[in-house]
């Protein structure tokens, strides 16, 4: 009774039923206000979802927010959404056209998701990729906890990202085509670039899609 | 006799940081240092840079991320050329710098970026990979003579892997660790120790995985293996992982307390370091011609000491100097001309007027005291009664006193009664929560295959023992210093020998080093543990392997000069290479001793001590290989530590060898009496039990194995740490139904006759069941 009174409460739920167009539509939560253990990824979520052009924003940390628990939850979004890449992929990306992991002529990959790496076809290396980084990620022993992360653990997330960073270039040299759509309705592979550049995750000069326009100035800002 | 000085050595888990570098390498393979310099710097210049040290901490971070890249690429040159690029850089880039000192302060900021970095991972993989490479251990096998090129790519890796272990271990040792990298460092050490047990990918940590090339290399699949290396390694990730032995008494005393148990009197470093060393024992000629003076000077006054010393207590003997006065009187005369031994005031005059150690008393030897003497005073035997002391005589009384006042309780029998225990009440008295320390994963991780690492470790030990002949050997650990084309010059070939040797003497230092930590650790963390790897070891001819070994000039061993300065690391790579002459490879060093075989000595001493001591039946096989008199000789290396060992070697099986042995030994004798520690009640000089005492080897061999057979199922099999008989029922239709069950194929084809017989035909009163 006690509730009537005051202003209903948003509940942030997609009951099932629900309309695509209602679909996470309820009104952004201040960090602050957001209590749950999940606050980082929902977090990002909600930026993504109002507007995932603004790499910049998206990328901005809260104030006070610990670095690691922050490069941690973007990665995972970023393993999430690459999942949809990877769907599109499969139809077009078969063992029998791209036998290799390949991007350019000179960066043919080893699949280190093996004990011992081996030359996977593109597609199956996407797929071992992403499934390791998932079971990295969410992995007990690394990252038993969401709010705080150990350095040694954080440090692992260099090489997820330079794994994951080859799908995109595998999709932007082999199958541009699809590579734009998806690009121009996630704008995920400039995020991303945006993203090991910041944090210094992987060195410019491996990152050979030239997907951000000011590729240049950010080799500048670094270098300075 | 020979003229043996004292020999001067400092017993530690393992050499200066600069030594243990320097042994990683070697001679042949002088030219890679180069080629690894010409491979970081192509990557340099396509990074458009020339020197490391000229860039900052981010460049050089973005230059080893973009290199570690390189690592997963499929192009096999490229990557071996990105491994190079990172070894070099790990090795100190020596090419910019001019000073030691400089060239490790860079060697370390590069350890400390890979690790911040995550490269462990990365390299272990390319490692597995390597190992796992057939085409390459193909063309080794088919090659009639293995070279040092066969083992390219598994080389690079094994030193930056080695390197950083190393490193990192030693962080902190010899130095000042209060700036900034060194505080890194030892926090990065913390997590790379934890990643160094964790197992990759799900399997094996990086140790099994060693053990695993050595037991391929052992059976001949993959003869191209840098044995060397690969040995040094897994010590020293052994060494840094379980920790060193000094840190393990500081554990064991812990442990001791949390059992309710006291510390120990004393720690055996700090003891052996007061002792001095005894002249070694005369050989037989020597004895003629010594005897008749020494009797007539030392008869009387020796009876004199013996009599004093049975109104003192135990511990207060007031021998020390006077003793160690007595067994020089032998050579005091040499002593006089020669030079080169300071003149006797300017001996140290440390006096321990007592005997080193405090003597022991184990509680079985208390309760056969008192078993006998109550059979003799009072005619019968009070089981499990250790107080009473009704109707026993005052002398008596004062005996219980003493034993109980020595009473050692051992951590291994604490053990063993919880074993028994748990044994007996599985189920009101079960096992607690076993404690995940590093020992105890790695002995789980090395558990299954245990038997075939202690063999291959073994045979290994034995083809690169000195005494050992080349020809006969299956296997060949020469592999990584043949070079491709024999030496044509005399000066090539004596480097060769000299490499050679050199070589076979890590390989034993590291798996004398190796054995030892491993047995020590698994002592402490669960005797079971320690007595499966050392029946192992004892059924693989561990102890006459070692006797073989000591089978040899021992002193000519501790004094070998197998080294070329000139060539080692850094030296060969730092500044101006001075000529290579017959001269100064023969020189050698200036190092009085080598430091790498003695210390290999006293670990396999130790070993056979760990092996051997209270096991009546391995005892007797010392006796059965003959090792008195080769342990006799061996006591002529001057060493308080090493000559401690093999007297306790002695001591055990003195009672065996016959009053003969003992008469011609009184020498050593009183070396025992005055350096062992005193077991009170022991009989070990008077006894005469040869046949008092059948032994039977086979049998009490399997008493200890059902023992450690028993531990092992219930601890490592599934079961959750209970014996098959306790574990609980299942009774989930579920799980029942999905049990897979073999049935055989007369059962599948006549099941349905069964059906008939047993299930349709019997009349089951369901409701009869239902009610009980």
């Amino acid at each position: 009774m006690k509730m009537a009174n005051e202003t209903a409460p948003i509940i942030r739920r997609n009951r099932p039923g629900t309309k695509n167009k209602d679909w996470c539509n309820w009104e952004d939560e201040s960090f602050e206000e957001m209590d749950s253990t999940l606050a980082v990824q929902q977090f990002i979520q909600q930026a993504i979802r109002k507007d995932f052009t603004n790499v910049e924003e998206i990328l901005n940390p809260p104030e006070g927010q610990d670095e690691g628990v922050w490069k941690y939850e973007h990665l995972r979004q970023f393993c999430m959404e690459l999942n949809g890449l990877a769907v599109k992929l499969q139809v077009e990306c078969n063992p029998e056209t791209c036998t290799q992991m390949t991007a350019t002529e000179q960066w043919i990959f080893l699949c280190a998701a093996h004990k011992t790496p081996k030359e996977c076809p593109a597609i199956d290396y996407t797929r071992h990729t992403l499934d390791g980084a998932a079971c990295l990620l969410n992995s007990n022993k690394y990252f038993p906890s969401r709010v705080s992360i150990k350095d040694s653990s954080v440090a692992k997330l260099g090489s997820v990202c330079r794994r994951v960073y080859r799908i995109f270039s595998h999709a932007y040299f082999h199958h541009r085509p699809l590579f734009d759509t998806y690009e121009n309705e996630t704008y995920l592979c400039r995020r991303f670039t945006q993203f090991v550049t910041k944090y210094n995750l992987m060195s410019k000069d491996n990152l050979i899609v030239p997907i951000m326009e000011d590729q240049q100035t950010l080799e500048g800002e670094s270098e300075a | 006799m020979a003229e043996v000085e004292k020999v001067d050595f400092t017993y530690a888990d393992a050499d200066k940081h600069e030594f243990e570098m320097a042994e990683l390498y070697s001679y042949t393979e002088e030219p890679d240092f180069a080629t690894n310099q010409v491979c970081f710097e192509e990557a340099a210049k396509a990074h458009g840079f020339e020197k490391w040290t000229s860039l900052s901490r981010t460049e050089q971070m973005s230059f080893v991320v973009s290199v570690q890249d390189d690592l997963e690429v499929t192009e096999k040159e490229r990557r071996v050329k990105a491994i190079q690029a990172l070894l070099y850089l790990a090795q100190g880039v020596y090419g910019e710098c001019r000073s030691r000192e400089h060239m490790y302060e860079v060697s370390r900021e590069c350890v400390l970026l890979y690790l911040e970095l995550g490269l462990y991972t990365s390299l272990v993989q390319l490692l597995a990979m390597e190992v796992e490479n057939s085409a390459t251990a193909l063309m080794a096998l088919r090659k009639p003579a293995v070279s040092i090129t066969d083992s390219k790519e598994l080389r690079y890796i094994l030193n930056i892997l080695y390197i950083m272990v190393e490193t990192s271990r030693t962080c902190d040792i010899g130095r000042d660790a209060s700036d900034s990298l060194s505080q890194k460092l030892i926090e990065a050490r913390e997590m790379f120790k934890d990643e160094l047990v964790q197992a990759i990918f799900g399997e094996d940590p990086l140790s099994v995985l060693l053990f695993t090339m050595v037991t391929r290399f052992c059976s001949g699949s993959a003869p191209h293996y840098p044995m060397k290396k690969v040995l040094l390694l897994l010590w020293k990730v052994v060494l840094l992982t379980l920790g060193g032995l000094h840190d393990l008494e500081r554990r064991k005393n812990d442990v001791r307390e949390l059992h309710g148990l006291p510390r120990l009197a004393e720690d055996m470093y700090t003891v052996c370091e007061t002792m001095r060393p005894a002249s070694p024992p005369a050989s037989a000629a020597d004895l003629i011609e010594h005897q008749v003076p020494r009797r007539s000077l030392r008869a009387g006054k020796r009876s004199l000491v013996k009599q004093s010393s049975l109104d003192d207590s135990f511990a207060l003997s007031p021998r020390g100097e006077e003793d160690d006065d007595l067994m020089d009187g032998l050579k005091s005369n040499s002593d006089e001309d020669s030079p080169p031994t300071p003149p006797r005031p300017a001996t140290p005059t440390v006096s321990h007027r007592t005997l080193p150690w405090k003597p022991k008393v184990r509680q079985k030897d208390l309760e056969n005291f008192l078993d006998n003497t109550r059979q003799k005073f009072v005619g019968f035997e009070v089981k499990n009664d250790h107080t009473s002391l009704a109707g026993l005589p005052q002398p008596i009384h004062e005996g219980v006193k003493v034993l109980k006042n020595h009473l050692f309780i051992s951590l291994s029998e604490v053990q063993i009664k919880r074993e028994e225990e748990i044994a007996k009440n599985p189920l009101s008295k079960p096992e607690t929560e076993v404690e995940n320390s590093p020992p105890e994963r790695l002995y789980h991780a090395m558990l299954s295959n245990l038997p075939q690492y202690m063999i291959a470790l073994l045979k290994l030990l034995l083809a690169a023992a000195p005494t050992s002949k080349a020809k006969t050997e299956s296997i060949n650990i020469l592999c990584d210093v043949l070079p491709d084309e024999m030496p044509t010059t005399v000066l090539q070939s004596m480097k060769l020998g000299i490499d050679v040797n050199r070589h076979k003497e890590i390989i034993v230092k590291a798996i004398s080093g190796l054995l030892l930590l491993l047995l020590k650790h698994f002592k402490l963390n669960h005797i079971y543990q320690f007595e499966f790897t050392s029946q192992h070891l004892v059924f693989a001819n561990c102890i006459p392997l070692v006797l073989k070994f000591f089978n040899q000039d021992i002193v000519a061993y501790v004094n070998a000069k197998n080294s070329i300065p000139a060539l080692d690391f850094p030296e060969n790579v730092l500044g101006e290479q001075p000529e290579l002459t017959a001269e100064n490879i023969e020189s050698g060093d200036s190092h009085p001793h080598c430091w790498r075989n003695i210390f290999s000595c006293i670990n396999l001493l130790r070993i056979l001590n760990k092996l051997t001591k209270w096991k009546h039946s391995r005892t007797m096989m010392l006796v059965v290989f003959k090792s008195a008199p080769i342990l006799k000789r061996a006591l002529k290396v001057r060493h308080p530590m090493m000559q401690l060992y093999i007297l306790k070697l002695l001591k055990m099986q003195t009672k065996y060898l016959g009053r003969q042995w003992r008469k011609s030994n009184m020498k050593t004798m009183s070396a025992i009496y005055q350096k062992v520690r005193h077991r009170l009640g022991d009989d070990w000089a008077y006894g005469n039990d040869m046949d008092a005492r059948p032994w039977d080897f086979q049998a009490e061999e399997c008493a200890l194995r059902a023992c450690v057979d028993r531990f092992n199922t219930r601890r490592y099999s599934s079961g959750g740490g209970l014996e098959p008989d306790f574990r609980p029922v299942d009774n989930n239709v579920l799980s029942l139904l999905g049990q897979k069950i073999e049935l055989s194929p007369e059962f599948t084809h006549n099941y349905e006759r069964w059906l008939h017989m047993e299930v349709f035909s019997r009349q089951v009163d369901w409701d009869q069941v239902m009610m009980r």
